[in-house]
Formats: structure tokens, C-alpha cells, sequence
């Protein structure tokens, strides 16, 4: 009959719209992300060594490490700068440390209006030697 | 009412369709000579999402380079890493360790479907179907949650490594894989109220673009498009790779090649990558995730090419190697750009609504078009 398979999708089309909503309604509900998200990357400067394996890891070159010499010759990481702008979220740099110094958040809400703010200092040292954790 | 004297003077003319078109799935472009409603011409025109991805190789190592992949056809992230690293582990005689092998066949697979999922759900928008839009991407986004407990993305995955897997699945996924494919069978139900017993939809695509083998070959038309015309032709099953050897399923075929076919075909492989889930679930071995690899990359001087039966078609990644730590060149066999040059062919001399069928039931992605 023709017409038969309209009625049947109509019906199932019927039942969808009576069924649970499964949209979630984002800004007010917020998601529950699992805690292998690529969000946002941090870093432990206790851990880092500023070898700068990650930095070499990157496809993109956004990871920049600087380092300083202390005076016992030993290398010590002065600033940590990710370019997100550039990011790929891939994961290479969080792999390629051997210290797990550096992690992955499920922060995800990176949006800004500047450029410039999309570079994200995840460690810088103040002048006085102190140890301090940039925005 | 003017009366026209002696014979109406009629013209050929051009349309532009695209790149913004709703229908051209991404930035495709096509320039349409029309005569009245009828196509006499289709013109394809791409490059607008070129992004030199092919040129991007030669200045990355061969690690770096798995995260470009996800962005060929970012529909199925998960096959074209596939694809890459079993071209370098072949290159440089790798053994995988089994974990990581079935890992990457159930990533694969649930990329497969993910992939054409879409493919159904924005055909069937392209025809006006506007409800069988959301049953497809409900089901996606239980595959892509799926990919982000895992791989910490949703579509750009970057999962699959040289010698293995990034990560190792969490406890929760195979619960979560295993619900998605009970629920399966009432997915594929819905579909089938919904859409395949559609008259209007049955109207729309029964016969229209039509595709027989001959030309298909002629073209080089592979995948779903191929085996809808009636050649159960699959790499799965043809040259067999990782570990697809192991597990049963088959190839569906159809006949008639229209543009009905390919939507149903798609339904059908859906149902066949869930058979083989479930088989690779089941049998799923403990251990390593990686082979040991040298931290280090280089391949030996020379040319080496592998294939993949990915979501449309066949993916083919050709690399040429001089030896030192980042391909001298990689040429990359896209499925989707081969599956277009076969659209002026199918469309010439049928009428424009059912250039827009067919052109949805080809399912490319300009991602992987344009490169």
C-alpha cells in the first residue's frame, strides 16, 4: 500500500519526539568530561627539568622552554609559554615527557578576544628566584 | 497575454553551486551548465580547504605527523591514522603487540560506523528528512564519547602511535561499547521506519545516479560506492591487514548501484563493523600497548605504500624515504577525491534535485578532496 511507509515513519518520528530529551543544555548544565580530555595542557614545575623533549615533540612548535644555569651548573627551567593559538591537542608533548611533568586538564573553555592571549605562561620565575605559577 | 510568435529562443546557462551550498558538504564547488532543469555539464571545482597537508610531511618526523592524518577525513580520524602507521611499522618491520592490534580494529571499526552515520544522516538532510537527521548523530556522539574516554578527543583522536596505541582503554569503555552495540539493532530499525520504507525518499533516489560496475572500475571508485554496484570487493577481506584475518563478517553487496543502494549499503556495514566489535571485544588479549620503538624514527632509503579499506573507499599512503628522519615525500590516496572525479559522470543529463541525491550518496569529505 502506498503510503505505508510514510505512516511507519511518522510514527517513529512521533515516539522520538516523546522520548527523553538527551540534548544537554551546555552553558547551564555543565559536561561531565572524562579525565583523559585534551583541554588544557599544565605543568608541574617541580618536576620539569627543561629538557625540552616536549618542546621538541611538538608538530607545531608551540611549546617555547627556557632555561637558565644555576650557578652549580645545573639547568633549571626559568619560563614555560604555550602557544595555544597553534596547538593541535594532539598529545605528542604530555607523551614525551619522562618526568610527568606535564598533564592534560579537562578545562576546556579556552576562548578569548585577543591573540595574544591565546599564548598561555604556565610557569615563569620571578626575578627574586621565587617560584611562581603564571595565568 | 503576450502571444509568442515563431520559436522560443532557449539558452544554455551557468550556475555556481557552492561553495557555501548547504548541500555541497563543506566547500565543494561545482559549475553546473544547465538547460532548464536539466544538467548538461558538472565542472568539479576544489582546492578551497586545501592545507598542503602532503607538504606539511616533509618538515615533520614521522611521529609528528600522526595528528595531519586526523584532518584528512576528520569524519574517521581513527582509519586514517590507521593507515599511516601500518605504512611506517611496514616500512621499518614492526610487530605490533596483539593488544594494541585489536585495539586499533575496534577503533577502527567504530570510526567506520561514526563515519557513516554522517554520511546517511546528511543524505537524508539533503532530501529534506529533516527527523533521521538525529537518530544517526545520537548514535555518533556515543561513539565519539567513546573516542574521548579513551584518546582525550572526540574527532581529531591522534590515537594510533608507530608499534601501537597511545593509551590503554579505561575501565569504563567496554560497559559503554557494549550498551552502544545492543542498542544497535534499534538504531538500525529506526532507520529503516524512518527512511528505507520512505516512499518519498524511495521517489527521490531509486534509480537516480546510477553507477554500474564498469564504470565504477573505469573511474576507480571504491568503498561503500563500489560494492553498492555489485563488486564485493573489500581490502578487509582482499589484503588482509593488522589483524582483520581473524575475525568473521562479510561483505555486503547490492546491485543496483543507485543512490538508494549506497545509502542502504551503509546501513548494512554499519551492522558488519558491529559484528566485528563484538568478536574483537570478546577476544580482546591483556598486555602491552606498544612495541618497542626507537625514540628516533628513520626508515631506510626507499618507496613504500600501504592501503586501508577506510570509510569511503580506499586510503593509501605513499611514502618515499631518503633515509633520514622525516619523509622526503608523502602522497596520500584519497578515497573521497577518486569517488568525485566519477560526479560529472553520474549527474550529466539527469535533472539538478537529482545531482543533489546523488552528490549525497557519494559521501565525500573535502577534508580529504583537497588535503
Amino acid at each position: 500500500m502506498f503510503g505505508r511507509g510514510l505512516i511507519k515513519g511518522l510514527r517513529t518520528t512521533w515516539h522520538l519526539g516523546l522520548g527523553k530529551a538527551i540534548t544537554e543544555q551546555y552553558p547551564e548544565r555543565r559536561p561531565k568530561l572524562p579525565p583523559a580530555f585534551h583541554g588544557s595542557l599544565s605543568l608541574d614545575p617541580q618536576k620539569c627539568n627543561a629538557c625540552g623533549l616536549c618542546a621538541r615533540a611538538c608538530p607545531n612548535n608551540v611549546i617555547i622552554v627556557d632555561s637558565e644555569r644555576g650557578e652549580d651548573k645545573k639547568r633549571y627551567l626559568s619560563a614555560y609559554t604555550v602557544k595555544l593559538g597553534q596547538c593541535l591537542f594532539c598529545g605528542l608533548c604530555v607523551e614525551s615527557c619522562p618526568r610527568g611533568a606535564l598533564h592534560w586538564l579537562p578545562d576546556f573553555e579556552l576562548a578569548c578576544y585577543r591573540f595574544k592571549d591565546t599564548e598561555h605562561v604556565l610557569y615563569k620565575r620571578n626575578p627574586e628566584g621565587e617560584v611562581s605559577k603564571g595565568a | 497575454m503576450a502571444e509568442v510568435k515563431g520559436e522560443l529562443q532557449t539558452q544554455e546557462f551557468e550556475l555556481n553551486m557552492g561553495p557555501q551550498h548547504p548541500s555541497t558538504h563543506g566547500v565543494y564547488r561545482a559549475r553546473l551548465t544547465l538547460d532548464g532543469e536539466k544538467v548538461v555539464k558538472v565542472e568539479n571545482i576544489i582546492g578551497y580547504l586545501h592545507r598542503g597537508i602532503e607538504k606539511l610531511a616533509e618538515d615533520r618526523t614521522y611521529t609528528q605527523f600522526i595528528p595531519y592524518t586526523d584532518r584528512l577525513d576528520y569524519l574517521s580520524g581513527m582509519l586514517n591514522n590507521l593507515g599511516y602507521v601500518q605504512t611506517v611499522e611496514k616500512a621499518l618491520g614492526i610487530e605490533v603487540p596483539e593488544r594494541a592490534e585489536y585495539l586499533r580494529v575496534i577503533m577502527a571499526e567504530l570510526s567506520r560506523m561514526a563515519s557513516h552515520m554522517v554520511a546517511i544522516a546528511s543524505f537524508v538532510l539533503d532530501v529534506s528528512g529533516w527527523t533521521a537527521w538525529f537518530p544517526p548523530f545520537r548514535e555518533r556522539e556515543r561513539i565519539l564519547d567513546l573516542f574521548e574516554m579513551t584518546c582525550g578527543s572526540r574527532m581529531t583522536v591522534s590515537y594510533m602511535r608507530i608499534g601501537g596505541v597511545a593509551a590503554d582503554i579505561p575501565p569504563e569503555f567496554l560497559p559503554a561499547l557494549k550498551s552502544l552495540l545492543d542498542d544497535l539493532p534499534q538504531f538500525i530499525e529506526q532507520m529503516h521506519a524512518l527512511i528505507s520504507g520512505n516512499e518519498i525518499f524511495i521517489g527521490r533516489c531509486k534509480g537516480v545516479g546510477k553507477l554500474d560496475i564498469e564504470t565504477a572500475l573505469a573511474y576507480g571508485v571504491t568503498g561503500p560506492n563500489l560494492r553498492a554496484s555489485g563488486l564485493p570487493f573489500d581490502l578487509r577481506k582482499a589484503q588482509p591487514y593488522g589483524c582483520y584475518d581473524r575475525f568473521e563478517f562479510d561483505i555486503p553487496v547490492l546491485t543496483n548501484g543507485d543512490s538508494y543502494d549506497r545509502y542502504l549499503i551503509r546501513l548494512l556495514e554499519i551492522e558488519q563493523s558491529a559484528r566485528i566489535i563484538r568478536q574483537a571485544m570478546e577476544s580482546l588479549p591483556d598486555g602491552e600497548i606498544m612495541a618497542k620503538v626507537p625514540r628516533v624514527i628513520k626508515l631506510p632509503p626507499g618507496d613504500y605504500y600501504h592501503q586501508i579499506e577506510a570509510s569511503k573507499g580506499i586510503l593509501g599512503f605513499y611514502l618515499v624515504s631518503d633515509g633520514g628522519t622525516k619523509p622526503y615525500r608523502l602522497h596520500i590516496h584519497s578515497p573521497s577525491f577518486v569517488n568525485l572525479g566519477a560526479i560529472p559522470k553520474l549527474t550529466e543529463g539527469s535533472l539538478i534535485q537529482d545531482f543533489v541525491v546523488t552528490f549525497a550518496s557519494i559521501d565525500i569529505v573535502l577534508g580529504d578532496v583537497d588535503r
